[in-house]
């Protein structure tokens, strides 16, 4: 068999399930059979870039979220509250159940102050504060983004800000979904499970199975290209960027059937290597992004 | 006795921000803007490869990543004294084009619109935390639905944006050469139908509501003026056979108008959290240090200035260069300015496509030089940007980044305050224990204070005081 034709059985299901999952917890939502949960999103060190790309998601899209999924509590980008009244919205969710969703790393140099998301009752709340407390309280935490997940750009060498990710100051279990930035179905589909049926199964390193599973390289379109050694020798070639530097046969997540965009492109299809963002150690392990030739480069 | 404003956070804005406002008889009387986000992404990028650099720094900004990869590849242009085809700089302006129409679709309806239109009730996200909503009831649920609507047209402008940009935020296609792939008939023609889609919703949509927003918030085109000065690295210019499609290089001093010259940026830093550079720098000149126990700093963003002035940068200031719009610099000439932007950024954007040849590649294989230095100006979606590059055994030596923010929101210099603190300042708060009029203010520049900001540290904040004159 061609291992260009080879796909994996769960192809068409992959491609669906998010898609799924959300429509059923939004219909047991409609027939009241399931409670419409509060869902804090909070913004800490990192470029917001997460929120954004939430934005970007098609179905749903964000007035489905707000409308059919959840009630969305905080959101620093995008709702109508300011100052004290926004801060207000987010520290009396502690009395009530909800799912916290995080985006960006953890500042922890000199006590957190290098990041503030707010001042409550006179105080500057740090990024670091106010993870640890409403952490603590949520029903589940989800880390959206590398820089959530394990510290990502904003934990880069020299790591100037000292980030971490936001499992290294709970003490609770935290779902990842690294990605930079985080596909908006990637987290949709998780939230849609744990409204649904609870946590989604995850895999060692607590990334849902049902995006992380499989590498890149191993659904790669490109992956004939691979086998017959034939390559790429610069941007913009349609064959396989592996001597360019791409990191498909490290980083596992389903980019290469569900793509990007209104599922309109990915990089590789861009005709540039996979630069591991969806990998922990991105973008420190992952570097350099672009080589020439890799297997001549030390 | 002055009563002190703090707030904090300014929702709908990028990143984190914290106004504090010093009012005396109704009036603002001093105003400061702080940015509370630290990551310090020029230490990080020392020892890099340098063409990492236009992947890396679009981890600056989430909502405007392209900005950064088209900064960054102008100064390895620059430095590898590399010079693109025509047909690579249309496929990349035209990729930039899409974070201009994404950008100022999502600033308008998602970041503006709710501090003038009341959203439907029922919804937390929407809770508002004021009363002054002055449009008849009608008018006003129209624009609340193309809030909605604009979610779907904004997520469409990043479609495009990821046609040739492979994805969005933070692109794979923008690079040394114009971009990475090919732009294939099916492409084009795709390019060709969202934008159709969009330019209708910004010309029967958008610039008819910022229209009656304006109508019934008139008082806000008498505040927010700010330092008065304009500047633009230019932007969709100069090009062989189209010319000039947008903006060049221009400054506006004292209402006179001049050609920019990069020789007059300097940036300051005496009053911002760093050593080094207190006096003024250029921007080749030295990478400053933190520093949190400098008495007289009160802000961690730098001060940009040009021939010693503040300046603000943007689409308003695009606009009024470009000799587009010019009735005046305010809240609302700013807010206006935008959409009028967003109408003529689809303009170009049609011009360039119409202009594509298809298939055409642009890419080479490029050598790291072993030593070398290079700018990168350009105006983005919020205003100039600027990298600056030097490279040395093949790898990343110095970087230095002056963001549209930056110039925005600066603190103070010899007195002069910078752009955003200036257009606080003498405004008339119609409600102390509401003051809307400063987050409008703040919010009609765009602020992007992830993109600002280098460190934070608690400055002297004086206990909020609320005793009314």
């Amino acid at each position: 068999m061609n291992k260009d034709t080879a796909v994996c059985p769960e192809y068409a299901a992959r491609l669906s399930s998010a898609g799924d999952l959300i429509r059923k917890a939004s219909n047991e939502i409609q027939r009241k059979n399931l409670e419409k949960k509060n869902l804090v999103w909070l913004e800490l060190t990192g470029c917001s870039g997460n929120i954004i790309s939430m934005l970007n998601g098609a179905n749903p899209d964000l007035k489905y979220l707000i409308t059919q999924m959840v009630n969305m509590k905080y959101s620093n980008s995008l709702m109508a509250a300011e100052g004290e009244a926004a801060m207000e919205q987010l520290m009396n969710i502690g009395m009530e159940d909800y799912i916290l969703a995080v985006e960006g790393a953890v500042s922890t140099k000199e006590n957190g102050i290098y990041n503030i998301i707010g001042r409550w009752k006179g105080e500057p709340l740090t990024a670091l504060k106010a993870v640890k407390l409403l952490g603590e309280k949520a029903a589940h935490v989800i880390a959206l983004g590398a820089c959530a997940t394990h510290g990502g750009v904003s934990a880069a060498m020299p790591n100037p800000a000292d980030c971490v990710g936001v499992q290294a100051v709970l003490d609770k279990k935290v779902i990842k979904l690294p990605g930079c930035p985080c596909h908006p179905d990637w987290f949709t589909g998780t939230l849609a499970h744990i409204l649904l049926y609870g946590e989604p199964e995850l895999d060692q390193k607590d990334r849902p199975l049902l995006f992380y599973s499989t590498l890149i390289h191993d659904r790669c379109p490109r992956r004939a290209f691979f086998d017959k050694g034939i390559f790429a020798t610069k941007l913009g070639e349609n064959t396989c960027m592996f001597k360019l530097g791409c990191r498909g046969p490290v980083t596992r997540v389903d980019c290469p059937i569900r793509k990007w965009n209104d599922y309109v492109n990915w990089p590789i299809q861009d005709d540039t290597p996979c630069i591991g963002c969806a990998q922990f150690g991105f973008p420190d392990r992952m570097e350099p992004f672009i080589s020439y030739n890799t297997t001549r480069e030390g | 006795m002055a009563s002190r404003i703090i707030i904090n956070p300014v929702t709908r804005i990028s990143g984190f921000m914290e106004i504090q406002a010093l009012i005396e008889d109704g009036k603002v009387i001093d105003a400061i803007t702080e940015g509370l986000l630290f990551r310090g992404f020029e230490k990080m990028l020392l020892g890099r490869k340098p063409f990492d650099a236009v992947y890396f720094t679009q981890r600056i900004c989430g909502i405007c990543s392209t900005a950064h990869s088209m900064a960054s590849t102008l100064a390895l242009e620059a430095a590898m004294g590399v010079v693109p085809s025509e047909q690579g700089r249309y496929l990349r302006d035209i990729i930039h084009g899409c974070e201009f129409l994404q950008n100022h679709l999502r600033h308008f309806y998602q970041y503006t619109v709710p501090d003038y239109v009341r959203l439907p009730e029922g919804y937390p996200l929407f809770a508002a935390d004021h009363e002054d909503f002055r449009l008849p009831k009608e008018k006003n649920d129209i624009i609340a639905s193309h809030y909605f609507d604009s979610l779907d047209l904004s997520r469409q402008a990043h479609e495009m944006l990821a046609v040739l940009g492979g994805k969005a935020p933070h692109n794979h296609g923008v690079f040394i050469g114009g971009i990475t792939t090919q732009a294939t008939t099916d492409k084009i023609i795709k390019l060709k139908s969202i934008l159709s889609i969009i330019t209708n919703f910004i010309e029967d949509r958008m610039v008819p509501d910022v229209f009656t927003i304006a109508e019934y918030y008139q008082d806000y085109y008498q505040n927010g003026r700010g330092c008065g000065n304009l500047l633009s690295y230019g932007c969709f210019n100069g090009y062989k056979d189209l010319g000039t499609l947008y903006v060049d290089p221009l400054v506006q001093t004292d209402g006179s108008v001049q050609v920019f010259d990069p020789a007059g940026i300097v940036e300051e830093t005496q009053f911002a959290w760093y050593s080094g550079g207190e006096s003024g720098y250029m921007p080749f000149e030295i990478m400053t240090e933190e520093n949190t126990a400098k008495p007289e700093a009160y802000s961690w963003i730098k001060a940009p200035r040009y021939n010693g002035l503040p300046y603000e940068v943007g689409p308003l200031a695009r606009q009024w260069l470009s000799g587009e719009y010019r009735n005046g610099i305010s809240t609302m000439d700013r807010t206006i300015a935008r959409v009028l932007e967003a109408k003529k950024i689809a303009g170009v954007m049609h011009t360039l496509l119409k202009n594509l040849i298809p298939d055409v590649s642009v890419q080479s294989i490029y050598e790291v030089p072993q030593v070398a230095e290079g700018a990168g100006l350009i105006d983005t979606t919020r205003g100039a940007l600027g990298h600056w590059i030097k490279i040395n055994d093949g790898a990343i030596a110095f970087y230095q980044i002056i963001t549209p923010s930056a110039w925005n929101f600066s603190t103070r210099t010899n007195g002069l305050k910078g752009s955003a603190e200036q257009a606080l300042i003498g405004t008339r708060i119609g409600n102390l224990n509401s003051p809307v009029e400063l987050g409008r203010i703040v919010r009609s520049f765009d602020p992007c204070v992830s993109c600002a900001t280098h460190v934070y540290a608690e400055g002297r904040h004086l206990k909020t005081i609320k005793v009314m004159s």
